[in-house]
């Protein structure tokens, strides 16, 4: 696979589990060597100028491991700031900055082993931001941070990107990627499948729109007679507890439901909707084609 | 029958479950590695201090570490499980407490015997100690009622293991304590007499006895008594823990105890 | 230089303060080896023969450093990898081996806690008395043993790495190392093909060089090997390190737990 990621955009990464994500991640900021191929950061060879990639681009994973439990935060923060060269006088300013951004003044003398998940990852971010990296990668920031938590890192993501930062980053939340990314790449099995902007993802899977119909017990021939409609390129059905909601994606200027709705006569239907392609649809199709 | 069962099959998958003592990687360096590596360590210093023979040290270290297995696997057998949210599945299950315990014990006897007899053998190779082959009959089941006593003193650290979190660090303690009470590196009478006091309360002491005895050319008739009185403060050791086990598992179900860390 | 100085100083503090911070744990690593002193001078004690009581009760004060090094460097990098930062170790641009050399120092720098403790413990318990030429060349002579078993760490604890159940290798390495370093055996009595394998080792010098100086005597040769050795295994480790490392990336074991 092949891409690449302009200074000062926020890159999306979107792929199933196991699909390469963080595989391609580690070997951009040096943990894996590639077995072929090469990469480069900031014009750096992964591969050939390792120190100075390592010095330049900072790594945060999400959940709460990674971090020395015995100490506390601001000694984390100490401990790699040292690890990474950062002049002693600079330490003390940008470490007070960064607690500051991550919301974390007050209890940075607290052992780690007290904090909840949001605070850890939190301080993860900071950590990662230490040494002032022009390049960030963030592998599944989010995941198991509460909705508010998450909610603020995503702020604080985008507030990387207002100071000039490039950042790559994976998820599994379509309206998190939908929301801070530039461009997007989708992965499945090593290799891309679709690469752009979030809106132009969303128009070239499904240039149209999405047609739902809740049903309550639709018979698998009535949904294959929706299928061959001319308009209509695919349906979906998604169990939920008393019903089934059909999924159709439908041509752009093209106006199915009633169509759609005579042929489900005799079909007890509930709510209908029309409304335009998310991402999550997009990335659905895409990887699941 | 059912008991039969859960005795032996029960306790020879409960025993491979928990720790693995039959992954090479563990089993030579901890069982066999170190155990040969005390007795050299205390003949050597034996023979520095011009105290004893080789042969003092060598039968008491090995049965020394013999100790090893057989507390650590019975503690680790129970808070192993704790660790791994197990122990309350198998206290809900109906089988009888007894055979499920002792069954647990069966292979760590076995365990512990081995490694006693591997120290004797190996060590006496290395140390240039020469013992007849009508001495070592005797001598092995000096060993295997030792080992089953000390098993016994496994039973109750499994028991007090339901409470203390730290079941290694105990473990650890208790062998220290059998290290310097139980006359391994110097004979009962050239102890403070409190310290023998309390050597004679414990298991092993009178085990080690016995074998030196027997190591010694002594008939199996002559140390008879010493076995004894190993086997029987071994069996009231086992006693004890079974009978702080019943009272544990009633009282950690009145104040929820079983699954805390 | 001075930022690398820096950079190990904080390194080494801040490990030192997470060893610190659980008792619990610190109480067995100096109980253990203060145990088997005592098993070793109860021994002793039986003849009553003074010299030789001193002789040991030096020997067995250092046997609490390579106890708490090689029982814990073993796992160190597995333990690293099971917190989830040997990743953010490697990663991070100042040289590995500077990672784990303060990390090794401040375990053997626990080790030095249990120096006092048996020797007090042996004056008390057994009227051994601390008798001391030269404090100076002495505590020189400590400290070089601290150092060298700390670098033996290093070197222990790159080699342990593929080994899963290293906690098991690193505990049988306790006993060996209390007996061939001549802690409380003189090694002259050792059998004749250990004694490469025991001045192979830095303590073994260093031990020679804490008696050699309370004696009073010019223990600076054994110092000079003692040292030599111990830069020995850290230029060793810190080539295996490197290369360890790029398997690690070859392989992608890094991560594994």
């Amino acid at each position: 696979m092949s891409f690449n990621v302009e200074r000062g955009e926020t890159f999306g990464l979107l792929g199933p589990n196991g699909a390469g994500k963080t595989t391609t991640i580690k070997m951009l900021i040096t943990l894996l060597l590639p077995t072929s191929g090469s990469a480069s950061v900031l014009g750096l060879d992964v591969v050939t100028d390792v120190r100075e990639v390592r010095r330049r681009i900072g790594y945060v994973f999400g959940g709460d491991r990674g971090l020395y439990d015995r100490l506390s935060g601001l000694d984390n923060l100490r401990y790699f700031a040292e690890l990474y060269g950062v002049e002693p006088r600079e330490q003390r300013r940008r470490i007070g900055a960064l607690l500051e951004l991550v919301g974390m003044t007050g209890r940075e003398g607290e052992r780690v082993e007290g904090y909840s998940r949001g605070m850890r990852q939190r301080l993860h971010i900071a950590r990662g931001l230490l040494h002032d990296p022009d390049v960030v990668f963030l592998d599944e920031p989010s995941i198991g941070i509460d909705p508010v938590g998450a909610r603020e890192l995503r702020a604080t993501i985008a507030s990387l990107k207002d100071q000039g930062k490039t950042v790559l980053l994976t998820t599994h939340y379509m309206f998190e990627a939908d929301e801070l990314s530039d461009r997007i790449a989708v992965i499945r099995a090593g290799e891309i499948v679709a690469e752009g902007t979030p809106a132009e993802l969303k128009r070239r899977v499904a240039i149209g729109r999405v047609l739902e119909v809740e049903t309550y017990g639709v018979p698998e021939p009535v949904v294959s007679a929706l299928a061959e409609l001319s308009a209509v390129r695919s349906v979906a059905v998604e169990e939920r507890d008393q019903f089934q909601v059909l999924v159709l994606q439908c041509d752009a200027d093209s106006d199915v439901t009633q169509e759609v709705l005579a042929r489900l006569s005799g079909v007890r239907v509930g709510r209908v909707g029309v409304r335009e392609p998310t991402l999550e649809d997009a990335y659905v199709q895409l990887v699941t084609a | 029958m059912t008991n039969t069962r859960i005795f032996f099959v029960g306790g020879l998958m409960s025993f491979r479950a928990q720790f693995n003592w039959l992954n090479p990687w563990i089993l030579v360096p901890a069982l066999l590695v170190s155990p040969v590596a005390q007795i050299l360590l205390f003949a050597y210093v034996g023979r520095a201090a011009g105290v004893g023979d080789d042969q003092f040290f060598l039968v008491g270290n090995a049965l020394n570490y013999a100790a090893i297995p057989c507390m650590f696997a019975m503690t680790f057998a129970i808070s192993g499980e704790r660790w791994g949210q197990t122990l309350g599945l198998v206290l809900v299950t109906p089988a009888r407490r007894l055979p499920l315990f002792l069954g647990r014990a069966l292979p760590v006897i076995v365990t512990g015997w081995c490694v006693a007899v591997f120290g004797l053998a190996v060590g006496s190779l290395l140390l240039g100690v020469r013992m007849g082959a009508t001495v070592w009959p005797g001598l092995v089941l000096a060993v295997c009622v030792t080992s089953l006593s000390c098993t016994g003193l496994g039973l109750v650290m499994g028991a007090a293991c339901l409470r203390v979190r730290d079941g290694a660090t105990l473990g650890n303690v208790v062998f220290l304590l059998l290290l310097v009470f139980c006359g391994t590196n110097v004979a009962l009478e050239d102890l403070p007499s409190w310290m023998a006091a309390v050597g004679e309360r414990l298991p092993l002491t009178h085990g080690i006895e016995a074998a030196r005895q027997l190591a010694s050319g002594a008939t199996l008739g002559s140390v008879s008594d010493l076995l004894v009185r190993e086997l029987a403060i071994g069996l009231g050791y086992a006693a004890l823990g079974l009978a702080t086990l019943g009272w544990m598992e009633r009282d950690s179900r009145r104040r929820a105890t079983l699954e805390r860390m | 230089m001075r930022d690398r100085l820096r950079q190990l100083w904080l390194c080494y503090r801040l490990q030192l303060k997470i060893l610190l911070i659980s008792p619990f744990e610190g109480f067995l690593g100096i109980v253990f080896p203060l145990m088997f002193a005592t098993a070793t001078l109860m021994v002793y004690a039986v003849n009553g023969d003074e010299a030789a009581m001193a002789y040991a009760g030096l020997g067995a004060a250092v046997m609490g450093v390579w106890t708490s090094v090689t029982v814990s460097a073993s796992t160190l990098l597995n333990r690293e990898r099971f917190a989830g930062t040997l990743e953010l170790l490697v990663a991070a641009p100042t040289p590995f081996s500077m990672v784990l050399m303060p990390i090794t120092t401040a375990m053997a720098t626990v080790g030095l806690v249990s120096v006092g403790i048996t020797l007090v413990w042996n004056r008390l318990v057994f009227g051994v008395q601390l008798q001391i030429q030269n404090w100076l060349l002495f505590v020189l002579s400590v400290l070089a043993a601290t150092v060298t078993i700390a670098m033996f760490g290093f070197l222990l604890s790159v080699v342990a790495v593929r080994y899963r159940t290293a906690w098991a290798l690193g505990a049988s390495l306790e006993y060996p190392g209390w007996l061939l370093c001549g802690f409380v055996v003189p090694i002259a009595l050792l059998p004749v093909v250990l004694h490469p394998i025991s001045y192979a080792l830095a303590p073994t010098w260093a031990v020679e060089a804490m008696r050699i100086a309370a004696a009073g005597g010019n223990p600076w040769n054994e110092l000079t090997v003692c040292l030599a050795l111990g830069l020995g295994y850290a230029a060793f480790a810190a080539f295996l390190g490197v290369r360890l490392i790029d398997s690690a990336r070859r392989n992608a074991t890094l991560a594994l737990t």
